[in-house]
């Protein structure tokens, strides 16, 4: 509620003038079934033709300026409502940015997904239409009953007797509603599941003669659904005409009780119809005010949802050490360091002992089999997570006392699941530069052996990632996502296993074009491939998360060790496949 | 944007007879419920109707004569006319729900067995995503439809109808003067539903910009934090939040102007009724009654009309998912059991591909003139490089695809004039992408098969080793899978589908080696479960393996499409081919025994 307030006195002027035209239309609305009264009771009465044009003009006149008061009042507090809105969908994106890797390993987008679209939206209804009724309700009861009682505390009583039923009625309506409507949802969305599961998982299906079952199972969620939704149907279905009924009661009492008091004399004809004109100025607000306290329950429990993840705080955060004016040689040096990832309860290491010089300019390959440890290693530089024992430094600096802006400056970081934004390729490939500029963007196509496949495609640099038609191949959207890094032209490359949609020859080809490229750059190259590797100047082989070998392709072969066994087995892979 | 809507409605008013008629054949099986909600639809206009009629009555004819029990009557008949109004409204509210609801179910019930059954091209094209929305949020769209308005659209507009005629009848010069403002209202009212309408897609639209972008960004929140791009995207974001906010500013004073407007419009036609009234109450020819009533009736009068530009909305959209669906419903289904199905008397597992040409795209051959038999459990290795057709003989196998030229025949039958179902449950299935469903362990080896008993899939299980990884679960059999089985290890996956395979006891086996690399231990279990799966069975290996390979009773080498080599191992060792020479390579590495392997070693 602290951050509510917060937007709340933000905007408290836009509120304010919403608020003052507010309370000037609900002033005007109450005056129409007044003068409806005396017009009434002038023509019952026969007085002068002239006094009831006096008054008729004053009815026109009074609706017209409660017409365009009034829009004014709704969209103002309204507006409010959808500028907090924005507001505080910018701040948790912000905030959003700033977490860690971490935090979307265990966090499902979907979930983060519902809250930002479906939290911010409650909260944005208790600021828009529950503010909205929150003041206007008490503002028509305080007029409408003080002119009723005015005219017959009695009647008035008889006939607002029902309109706690409605609003205790509104009240547990709309709890039962919400329930129902968020099972409803909630059902929808395992349909989705469901479906999404049997396209997935279709060629199983398929082979196995499954049909019959997969169809059972979803007609099983599907019946399930269908069955909340009649649920949901049979109290929604209630609402419009149970409120039409508890109104229309008051009109009842209004017709029975009060046309016996005109008949007594004690009330006139034009009292009655002014209470009929204030019973239906009461119904909405009344009704609405039973909504409100549902708005205000969800509003506040969706504001306590995003306040989670307002608190959750960054793992990995800035270092109080250098910007980004200095240069840096690319010296790169591991000293005695472990890591484990949280999941691990266990406390299993990834990394054990790691002590390793990568010297500025140097090209260094790591290799090792799948769950060595290899990508954990390269992932620390960047700082995607942080070691858990001993240091890493950069030029003698240690990492974490770097701004992480000046750090992910110095470290290019390919990874190996090459991720593309479904903007056009310029455009990715020249993500780091606030422009795109398109002698860049050659060169580094280039040099990524991405420019022939660019040309071919219809559009060429324009081409959209993702558009319909045009499917990049593993290979092309590795060797974008590389390009995308040489572009950012950081002093230290690393590639974690970059290349591995790409076929032999030619990620052999990109490692030779790029140590041209980039002579002065330190390179960390993984590659599962050991012969496109070969060249470096030092190769770090890794076993179960320990340096095990380091040393030059051909010193690592004759020593016959775990790599020397490894590029025996890829040998023979590459002679089957070009066979 | 305005082009397109106005192609969304000339596409709606082409097709709205055709699609009705086709959605009727949803309605048709709960046409009872329908037509009690067409029958109680004017019924509640009726009743509604009579409310102010009896208002009249009352002031006109009883209180006006001080006549105490007329006015308990006239009250009596206004609980009358609230209690009808009250059962039909509801009635016909669920009777249109559970139509709604019914033939919707029916609907994606449908839609669910279409997608079923259609070809696996089909799921090539489309990603997975849009087909989750035809089944879902589309069908939903024409649920709100239902919900919030077509039979009441009818409602509403006989009840102004009837309004209108009532009012005439009481007095027509006042009913004139009344309504003199409706006209102009409602040309005003149109303006607005146009803009709103335009307001209300662009809102849509750029809300679902939002949430792409959220995903997207999210998605690749580590591709953003390693660039240090976090002020780009942002002012992206706030760019596309901007743009939402502004179009909902736009709408609120839309929103905002036709409200006040109606009731605006509703008070001064009051205003107009009492100024035309009191002049005619003057002359004797106007009740006070007939002032109240038409008070009432044009109460009655604004609410529909204010809310019918939602309602038009809603239609639209609904009318759009209707087309949708549709769509996907006419996708024909290309692969099916011909009228007249041929079936061997015996399945004893014989395999021919005679001359077998296949493309997925104009004449990009995946396979050339692929020719080879299988005699009844002959064990056959596939080698050959990633491309070169391997998987796309067990896709034919089974017709998850058609072949161009040639025939396919299994004892003898194209399997084109097998009966679908038949010819699938010959052949097993095993890939090296194990695929699990939600659900627990022995679900996953059944398939929710029901003639599979709880020993059968133990013995099973136990049969291909993986009783033992299984009875270490918390809850052995009953443990449920996680998403995409990520509590089991690449290893305990594959034991799972030999498990299924074997549970499904096929006489033709495909089985998809797979590369990636699982501890020594497992890699033994895995082996002599492939082992003890082959036995007895026709089986087709795509091999990754030497010692799968040199196992096989016979060799094919596929390159490029094209069948090289046939043979047994020592027949082609013999020849001197390409199998000679990768056999040169394995002899010369004593290091790649059993359990080693020559796919990627590597994260």
């Amino acid at each position: 509620m602290h951050r509510l307030w917060g937007y709340i006195v933000y905007y408290r002027a836009r509120y304010m003038r919403g608020i003052l035209c507010l309370i000037v239309s609900a002033t005007l609305a109450m005056s129409i079934p007044l003068l409806l009264k005396w017009t009434i009771e002038a023509i019952q009465h026969q007085r002068p033709f002239r006094e009831v044009m006096w008054h008729v003009v004053a009815i026109i006149g009074i609706a017209c300026v409660q017409g365009v008061v009034r829009s004014f009042s709704r969209f103002m507090i309204f507006n409010v409502g959808r500028d907090i809105e924005y507001q505080l969908r910018n701040d948790l994106f912000a905030h959003l940015q700033k977490l860690s890797l971490g935090y979307y390993q265990r966090q499902a987008i979907g979930d983060l997904m519902s809250r930002l679209v479906n939290d911010v939206t409650a909260v944005r209804l208790l600021l828009g239409l529950g503010i909205l009724n929150l003041l206007n309700t008490p503002l028509y009861y305080i007029y409408a009953g003080s002119a009723m009682v005015m005219m017959d505390p009695q009647l008035t009583l008889a006939a607002l007797a029902t309109y706690p039923l409605m609003f205790l009625f509104v009240k547990r309506m709309s709890r039962q509603m919400m329930e129902k409507t968020l099972k409803v949802q909630e059902g929808l969305a395992d349909l989705s599941t469901r479906v999404q599961e049997s396209v997935s998982g279709m060629h199983v299906v398929r082979a196995y003669v499954r049909e019959d079952w997969q169809a059972a199972e979803f007609g099983r969620r599907n019946d399930t659904f269908r069955e909340e939704s009649m649920s949901l149907a049979r109290v929604r279905g209630l609402f419009p005409p149970l409120m039409k009924a508890v109104s229309g009661l008051g009109l009842l009492v209004v017709l029975w009780y009060g046309g016996s008091h005109v008949i007594a004399g004690r009330l006139s004809l034009g009292d009655l119809v002014a209470f009929m004109g204030y019973l239906h100025l009461l119904a909405w607000p009344t009704m609405a005010l039973g909504w409100l306290i549902s708005i205000v329950q969800r509003g506040k429990a969706a504001l306590k949802r995003l306040e989670s993840i307002f608190q959750t705080q960054p793992e990995i955060v800035d270092g109080q050490g250098d910007g980004l004016a200095r240069q840096i040689h690319g010296e790169i040096h591991f000293q005695d360091v472990d890591f484990g990832y949280r999941a691990h309860v266990n406390g299993h290491l990834v990394l054990r002992d790691i002590n390793l010089t990568i010297p500025a300019g140097t090209t260094v390959a790591v290799v090792g089999r799948m769950g060595s440890g290899k990508s954990t290693l390269v992932q620390l530089l960047p700082r995607l997570f942080d070691v858990q024992n001993g240091t890493i430094t950069i030029d003698g600096q240690d990492i974490r006392t770097c701004s992480l802006a000046a750090l992910r400056h110095w470290v290019g970081f390919v990874p190996q699941d090459p991720f593309l934004f479904s903007t056009r390729i310029k455009e990715n490939i020249a993500f780091s530069l606030p422009a795109v500029d398109m002698e860049r963007v050659r060169w580094a196509a280039r040099v990524a052996h991405l420019d022939q496949d660019i040309a071919d495609f219809p559009r060429g640099y324009d081409t959209v990632v993702g558009e319909r038609g045009i499917t990049l191949s593993g290979g092309q959207k590795q060797r974008m996502t590389l390009a995308r890094a040489l572009l950012a032209d950081p002093p230290i490359l690393v590639l974690d296993d970059a290349l591995s949609s790409v076929d032999a020859q030619t990620e052999r080809q990109i490692l030779r074009g790029l140590r041209e490229a980039t002579h002065e750059k330190t390179v960390v190259v993984i590659s599962h491939r050991i012969a496109a590797v070969r060249d470096a100047d030092m190769i770090v082989v890794l076993d179960e998360g320990r340096i095990v070998e380091t040393g030059t392709h051909t010193q690592l072969v004759e020593r016959g060790g775990i790599y020397a066994e490894i590029f025996q087995q890829q040998a023979l892979e590459e002679e089957l496949a070009e066979l | 944007m305005m082009q397109d809507g106005q192609r969304e409605e000339a596409l709606g008013k082409t097709y709205d007879i055709a699609l009705l008629r086709r959605l009727w054949r949803y309605v048709r099986p709960y046409r009872g419920q329908f037509l009690l909600a067409v029958i109680c639809l004017p019924l509640t206009s009726a009743f509604l109707l009579a409310q102010p009629y009896i208002l009249k009555l009352a002031v006109d004819n009883y209180i006006a004569h001080n006549d105490a029990a007329g006015l308990t009557k006239a009250g009596l008949m206004f609980v009358g006319a609230l209690v009808g109004e009250f059962i039909f409204f509801y009635l016909q509210y669920q009777a249109t729900m559970t139509v709604a609801q019914h033939s919707l179910s029916d609907l994606r019930v449908d839609l669910f067995n279409h997608l079923q059954a259609l070809p696996a091209s089909f799921f090539d094209r489309n990603p997975v995503g849009r087909l989750v929305t035809r089944l879902t949020t589309d069908v939903d769209a024409i649920n709100e439809a239902f919900t919030a308005g077509t039979l009441t659209i009818f409602m509403d507009v006989l009840t102004l109808v009837g309004i209108v005629v009532i009012m005439l009848t009481i007095d027509v010069k006042l009913t004139l003067t009344t309504l003199a403002l409706l006209p102009p209202l409602l040309v005003a009212m149109n303006f607005f539903r146009v803009r709103s309408r335009d307001t209300y897609r662009a809102i849509r639209e750029r809300l679902a910009r939002i949430n792409a972008f959220l995903q997207e960004t999210l998605s690749g929140i580590a591709v953003v934090q390693l660039f240090a791009q976090e002020k780009k995207l942002f002012a992206e974001f706030d760019e596309r939040n901007r743009e939402f906010r502004d179009a909902n500013h736009l709408s609120n004073i839309y929103e905002a102007t036709l409200f006040s407007l109606v009731e605006a419009v509703g008070s001064i036609s009051i205003a107009l009724m009492l100024w035309y009234g009191a002049v005619q109450i003057g002359t004797g020819v106007v009740a006070l009654g007939t002032l109240v009533a038409f008070v009432e009736y044009l109460q009655k009068f604004f609410v529909p009309i204010r809310e019918f530009g939602t309602k038009y909305t809603t239609m639209q959209s609904a009318i759009t998912a209707v087309e949708r669906v549709f769509q996907l419903l006419d996708t024909p289904v290309t692969i099916a059991s011909p009228s007249l199905t041929r079936e061997p008397e015996q399945v004893r597992g014989h395999i021919v591909f005679d001359h077998v040409w296949f493309a997925y795209k104009g004449d990009e051959w995946i396979l050339r003139d692929v020719s080879f038999t299988l005699e009844p459990g002959q064990k056959v290795a596939l080698v050959g490089a990633t491309g070169a057709g391997k998987s796309t003989i067990s896709k034919l196998l089974n017709r998850f695809a058609d072949v161009q030229h040639g025939r396919i025949l299994i004892d003898g039958v194209d399997v084109r004039d097998w009966d679908l179902r038949t010819l699938r449950r010959q052949i097993g299935i095993v890939l090296q992408d194990v695929f699990l469903f939600a659900g627990d362990v022995a679900t996953n080896i059944t398939l929710g098969r029901s003639d599979i008993t709880q020993a059968d899939l133990e013995r099973a299980a136990s049969y291909v080793n993986a009783n033992r990884f299984i009875s270490q679960l918390p809850r052995g059999y009953q443990e449920p899978i996680r998403e995409r089985g990520s509590n089991l290890s690449g290893g305990q996956r594959q034991l799972l589908s030999f498990a299924r395979a074997l549970a499904y006891n096929p006489t033709i086996l495909v089985l998809d080696e797979a590369t990636s690399s699982v501890d020594p231990e497992t890699e033994l279990l895995i082996q002599d479960a492939m082992n003890k799966l082959m036995a007895g069975r026709t089986t087709i290996v795509i091999a990754h393996r030497f010692s799968t390979i040199q196992h096989a009773d016979c060799i094919i080498v596929l390159h490029k499409g094209q069948v090289r080599e046939i043979g047994t191992h020592q027949e082609l060792i013999e020849r001197q081919g390409i199998y000679w020479r990768l056999y040169q390579l394995q002899y010369g590495t004593p290091s790649l025994s059993v359990g080693s392997q020559f796919a990627e070693v590597g994260d």
